[in-house]
């Protein structure tokens, strides 16, 4: 995945009100969903292949072929196509998936929690894992340990995921047995599903043994999607601050006598922590891109192993819905990443009120 | 110049990086040489030696039709430094001449250029490549037009911000004041100053190129076989595990090996071009 | 994907599956009874419980209640709604939810009773009595208004085996509650073998779940609406179906049946390897590779094979050149390898994938000569008829697919690679995805030379497999995609559809079948044993013993003939 370059820019306008903020993020990021529904829908269309005939599968005749194509609107031209498609999303249909049988929605549905579950646990391991190693490697910068932690976290982003995956497997679940290598939690548990995401419905249903069993499940998956991210976090976290160590406050808590500890936890991790963060929700789309790696090799029952099941099958309907939920999701992250840290970063609002 | 290469001579990390990166291209251009069994790149199959393992014959062991594995990883780097050239030759000039225009022309322009670039970019880069990928033919040729397609948005908007960031500077009003068509001022002013930025990043893209071209012939969307691929090598062995493990962890530590060499590189050309 | 062919097929993706934890890494602290409830994963938002992770014996700190359990796997996910349904795991899923009029006959070729008690045939007419003890799942009885809805039904939908009486049958009527009269349009012979495929559903429980007229399509993909063995408890198509027992079926289940069942779908060779070992699966896919299934067997389980009544086709295209001439498929069929496949179906001394064949009719349909020689390599007869074939090979490099889901047929492609270009010619392999191999060989101009596909009969008459792949009037379909054009053999096969003796119809088949050796519009590569791992324990009683076995390709996984410890 390309390193994401910049980091959304605070906005310069006087804070009217957060809300204006929001409105107008959410007016542009509509906007780009929607140039995804159609650039998704254009892919879609240029299948090689009758969409008609995939769907009804080799031993249907001419005639229904034919059937299937008018209802499907195929022998209308693309722009009235397009717009019964957007119809029928307006109205959440996204038709029957041909790998599951099923309306693709109740297949999102069903699917998405168990991604967001270990997209959100290896976001949370980049970042509790990330962050400091980063601000360890610029405290003790040229020296060993950052020399070692560089090496490591460059180590770490030059594979894909499903190397550390299958590497993990191999020593964790095979050589030396600790961990599962499949599913979500044990069989022998049931769980009264409410949220989807089984370590919160583990805790709701009071099942501590659940829940141990749940997290003992996604920890392997989890550990290997944030890999990269972890290194990817710590080599940001570095820079950022040493930029910030060369910058004079820290000069003058230096001249001042503080210690080098009090210095790198007030005065150069915390700043440095702001474009940290924004960098994090770019790196969201890599987790969820990610994510189709490593859900294959643990057998996660989640969106993208879906996504990879109707891409191999040509699944039209659930490939544009799969595309679009995980799009949407990568969206909505940044929006909150974005308000988040414009809300919790006083520089940006010292910046504005001052004009 | 002259500094820059003393810098990455001098520095050990990039030393490494260099002797890493030099193996593969050597290892890929000299296949032909090299390879024990250079006739294993292709369809064939001894199935009187299928599955040994990694021994004095077959230092890294034969797969299940009997070809021996070394062999097959030195041809799969060919096919993989050969799709990071060409989408490396392909998706910077696009995303270039996009984030140019529409950094420099501004209005409709920059808007609608953006827009286009951001939509890209709001796809998560793999699964984009996924989408394209699953509705093509999985062909060497879909497999680099899918990655181009996923490449040149972060072109786009790295010399956008630059070009932003240079369109007021006084050189560039200079060449407008004088007349300098749009065209001149675009490619000869302001993409001169571009130049470092993209170097560094296509040096760090090799290695990202890699990763994603494997991944998708991982999901069984990318190089078609015969051809070896380090991805599809990683993807076929897991269903021998964990008796036959070296079909595996071979291909998938090549992986490692010639991507790690392309981030050390750039990543001590990042700190010698873009002192910041 | 179809009957059989292509399932191969686990998804490249589904890389690895279940898993056991060991050393009591995972136990379980739950309540006994813990695995008595049914699945509430599955109610609301379900999101499924992946397979397993599996205790280690004797450290799970709660013995639940004993129940017997059965778990076996298929690569492709199992379509319920049997109107629907055509792959193997669909089969399995349809003979244990759903009954039919007739099924395979057990140790024999043919049919036997089933649902209907007996029947009679009076020229296109037929009749069947059916039992009057049959209850749906749902407490409905099962009666003859049952059969005529999931006959209109099956024909409304129009996929599946609809295929099967399309223009065959002229009506359906009842007589009474327990009487129910098929009037074909012709006199019909295969028409009884084809009822194997009709299930029967239950019309009230189907038509209360109807929405828009859709034949309640949309809910018969989730749940069952039959009078079968078994009925669904949860259906998560990325990990598994559930099934249990319905104690009151009509007929005597075996000695330790299991209760419940769980049918996974995706699970990969690494994972039935490990579960299997810690006895966590009970029974494999057919579609793990020899290696593994070696490993297997040396770990403790045993192999059992089902011929199903399949062929490993290697469809040739008799409409594109070089193979239009029958000298240059001569020269392709006798150059072919058959020793070398066969030798790479081998899984033990004992147990192999396949056996050899004689010509394109598998063992156990009628038509099969036992007299009929092998086909063998012959180099010296391949350059000859290589000569008489009028085209210069050299012009047409020759386009050999396989299917992308079922990687182990690359070693086929590679083989005819290796070998063909002894003749002169140029061989391309071409990857092909399953959906766009079916969307391709509808044209036979562009369709690739050659493609190896698994074809069973889909009933157990002999016109089920020939006439579906042979026969001139069929559309252009994976079955048919060597397009062969013959009219003595179409006569041939159109006479076994009206001829009602057997001994008449065996002669027609024999034939047809000495035809199809001679004119080569495929390679008849082997015969596809099936062949599956069962953990040690459990005993796959309708393979274990031929004379209990079912001719037909997955008739045989009936869970309640299978007999399974309890699990604790």
């Amino acid at each position: 995945m390309p390193p994401p370059e910049t980091a959304f820019t605070g906005n310069d306008r006087p804070v009217v009100t957060i809300l204006s903020r929001l409105l107008r993020r959410l007016v542009s990021t509509l906007l780009v969903l929607f140039g995804v529904s159609l650039l998704i829908f254009l892919i879609a269309r240029v299948i090689p292949g009758d969409p008609a005939r995939i769907a009804l599968g080799p031993r249907a005749s001419e005639e229904q072929v034919e059937a299937m194509r008018e209802t499907l609107h195929l022998n209308e031209p693309i722009i009235v196509q397009y717009a019964f498609f957007l119809g029928d999303l307006l109205r959440a249909d996204l038709g029957i998936s041909l790998y599951s049988n099923r309306p693709v929605m109740t297949d999102i549905a069903e699917y998405l929690p168990a991604t967001l579950e270990l997209v959100f646990l290896a976001g949370f391991l980049m970042v509790s894992l990330g962050l400091p190693l980063g601000a360890l490697s610029a405290r003790y910068r040229d020296r060993w340990p950052d020399d070692l932690i560089r090496l490591l976290t460059l180590l770490s982003v030059s594979a894909p995921s499903f190397v550390w995956a299958v590497g993990m497997v191999l020593a964790f679940s095979f050589a030396i047995p600790l961990f599962p290598i499949a599913g979500r939690i044990s069989e022998t548990i049931d769980i009264q599903v409410v949220t989807g995401f089984l370590l919160v419905d583990t805790i709701v249903a009071g099942r501590p043994d659940a829940f141990v069993s749940a997290l003992h499940h996604v920890i392997l998956p989890a550990f290997a999607l944030s890999l990269s991210g972890i290194g990817q976090a710590a080599r940001l976290t570095r820079t950022n601050m040493i930029a910030t160590y060369e910058q004079p406050h820290v000069e003058m808590a230096r001249a001042y006598g503080f210690s080098e500890r009090d210095i790198s936890r007030r005065y150069a991790f915390k700043p440095s922590l702001i474009p940290s963060l924004t960098v994090i929700g770019l790196d969201f789309a890599a987790l969820l891109g990610n994510a189709f790696l490593v859900e294959v090799i643990f057998a996660w029952p989640g969106i993208s192993r879906y996504g990879v099941g109707v891409i191999l099958q040509k699944d039209l309907n659930a490939i544009v819905g799969t595309v679009l939920i995980i799009s949407a999701t990568f969206l909505i992250a940044n929006i909150v990443v974005d308000l988040l840290v414009s809300v919790i970063n006083p520089r940006i609002r010292l910046s504005e009120h001052g004009k | 110049m002259r500094r820059t290469v003393a810098i990455l001579t001098g520095n050990p990390l990039s030393l490494l990086g260099m002797g890493l990166v030099s193996f593969v291209i050597l290892a890929a251009a000299l296949a032909d040489v090299i390879a024990p069994y250079p006739g294993h790149a292709g369809a064939v199959v001894d199935f009187a030696n299928a599955n040994r393992p990694p021994g004095a014959d077959y230092w890294l062991g034969t797969d299940v039709v009997g070809r021996d594995v070394l062999s097959r990883i030195l041809y799969a780097y060919r096919v993989a430094l050969g799709l990071g050239l060409v989408v490396l030759s392909i998706a910077p000039p696009i995303g270039v001449a996009v984030g140019l225009m529409a950094g420099y022309i501004g209005g409709w322009t920059d808007y609608v250029l953006m827009r286009i670039t951001e939509v890209f970019l709001s796809i998560p880069p793999l699964v984009l490549a996924l989408a394209i990928m699953g509705v093509m033919e999985p062909t060497l040729l879909n497999a680099m037009l899918a990655v181009t397609a996923m490449w040149w948005p972060w072109y786009a908007r790295l010399v956008y911000n630059i070009t932003r960031g240079e369109k007021v500077e006084g050189y560039v009003l200079a060449a407008e004041i004088i007349g300098a068509s749009k065209a001149h001022v675009m490619f000869r002013e302001i993409l001169p100053n571009c130049v470092p930025a993209i170097v560094t990043k296509m040096t760090l893209d090799v290695g990202f190129v890699i990763i994603i071209a494997s991944s998708l012939s991982f999901l069984g969307l990318g190089v078609q076989a015969p051809t070896p691929d380090l991805g599809s090598m990683v993807s076929e062995g897991t269903r021998y595990l964990p008796d036959s493990w070296w079909l595996t962890v071979f291909p998938g530590l090549a992986i490692l090996v010639a991507v790690f060499g392309f981030n050390l590189i750039g990543d001590v050309l990042r700190d010698v071009l873009e002192p910041d | 994907m179809s009957d059989n062919q292509d399932a191969d097929g686990r998804f490249p993706g589904s890389t690895w599956a279940c898993h056991a934890c060991v050393r009591g890494k995972c136990e379980v602290f739950g309540p006994p009874g813990t695995n008595q409830e049914g699945f509430h994963m599955n109610h609301g938002f379900g999101t499924g419980l992946l397979c397993a992770t599996i205790l280690a014996s004797g450290i799970a700190a709660a013995p639940a209640l004993a129940e017997r359990i059965l778990r076996a796997d298929e690569a492709p996910i199992g379509e319920l709604d049997p109107a629907k349904g055509t792959d193997y795991g669909d089969t399995v899923l349809a003979i244990n939810l759903y009954d039919s009029l007739v099924y395979p006959a057990q140790g024999a070729s043919g049919v036997q009773p089933h649902l209907a008690t007996g029947w009679s045939i009076d020229g296109a007419v037929y009749t069947f009595n059916l039992r009057d003890d049959v209850t749906f799942n749902s407490g409905n009885p099962l009666t003859s208004a049952d059969v005529v809805y999931s006959f209109e039904r099956l024909m409304a939908i129009g996929q599946g085996h609809s295929g099967l009486f399309e223009g065959v049958v002229d009506s359906v009527e009842a007589q009474g509650d327990h009487a129910v009269v098929f009037t074909l349009t012709e006199p019909f012979a295969p028409f009884l073998a084809s009822l194997v495929r009709l299930s029967i559903v239950d019309s009230a429980t189907v038509m209360a779940n109807e929405a828009d007229g859709d034949w309640a399509s949309v809910w018969m993909s989730q749940n069952s609406a039959g009078s079968g063995p078994y009925v669904v408890v949860s259906h998560d198509p990325q990990t598994e179906t559930v099934m249990a027992y319905e104690p009151d079926y009509f007929l005597e289940p075996a000695e330790n049946y299991p209760e419940r069942v769980r049918y996974r779908y995706g699970l990969d060779a690494p994972a039935v390897r490990a579960l299997m070992a810690r006895g966590g699966h009970d029974i494999s896919s057919q579609w793990l590779p020899p290696e593994v299934l070696a490993a297997l067997a040396e770990s403790g389980a045993s192999l059992v094979t089902e011929a199903g009544l399949t062929g490993e086709y290697f469809k040739l295209n008799t409409r594109r050149a070089p193979l239009d001439d029958v000298h240059c498929r001569r020269a392709l069929a006798y150059a072919f390898d058959y020793g070398t496949l066969l030798q790479l179906t081998r899984i033990t001394p004992e147990t192999t994938q396949g056996r050899p064949m004689s010509g394109a009719l598998p063992e156990g349909l009628l038509g099969f000569d036992p007299e009929r020689p092998y086909f063998e390599r012959n180099m010296a007869l391949a350059q000859e008829e290589q000569a008489l074939c009028a085209h210069d090979v050299a012009d047409y490099p020759l386009e050999v697919a396989w299917i992308a889901e079922t990687p182990a047929r690359e070693r086929g492609a590679l083989m005819m690679q290796a070998i063909y270009s002894q003749l002169g010619y140029k061989v391309a392999i071409v990857r092909t995805p399953w959906v766009l191999l079916t969307e391709r060989v509808t044209n036979p101009e562009t369709a690739p030379h050659v493609v190896e596909i698994a074809i069973s009969a889909v009933s157990p008459d002999t016109d089920s497999l020939l006439f579906n792949m042979y026969h001139s009037s069929m559309p252009h379909t994976w079955m048919s995609s060597s397009y062969y054009v013959n009219p003595e053999l179409d006569a041939l096969l159109d006479e076994g559809r009206m001829e009602t003796d057997p001994a008449a119809r065996q002669e027609l088949y024999a034939q047809a079948n000495a035809i199809l050796a001679e004119e080569v519009p495929d390679i008849y590569g082997y015969e596809l044993l099936s062949t599956f791992a069962v953990r040690e324990g459990v005993t796959f009683h309708n393979l274990a013993d031929p004379a209990r076995t079912y001719p037909v390709s997955g008739f045989n996984l009936r869970f309640m003939d299978i007999s399974v410890p309890a699990t604790e």
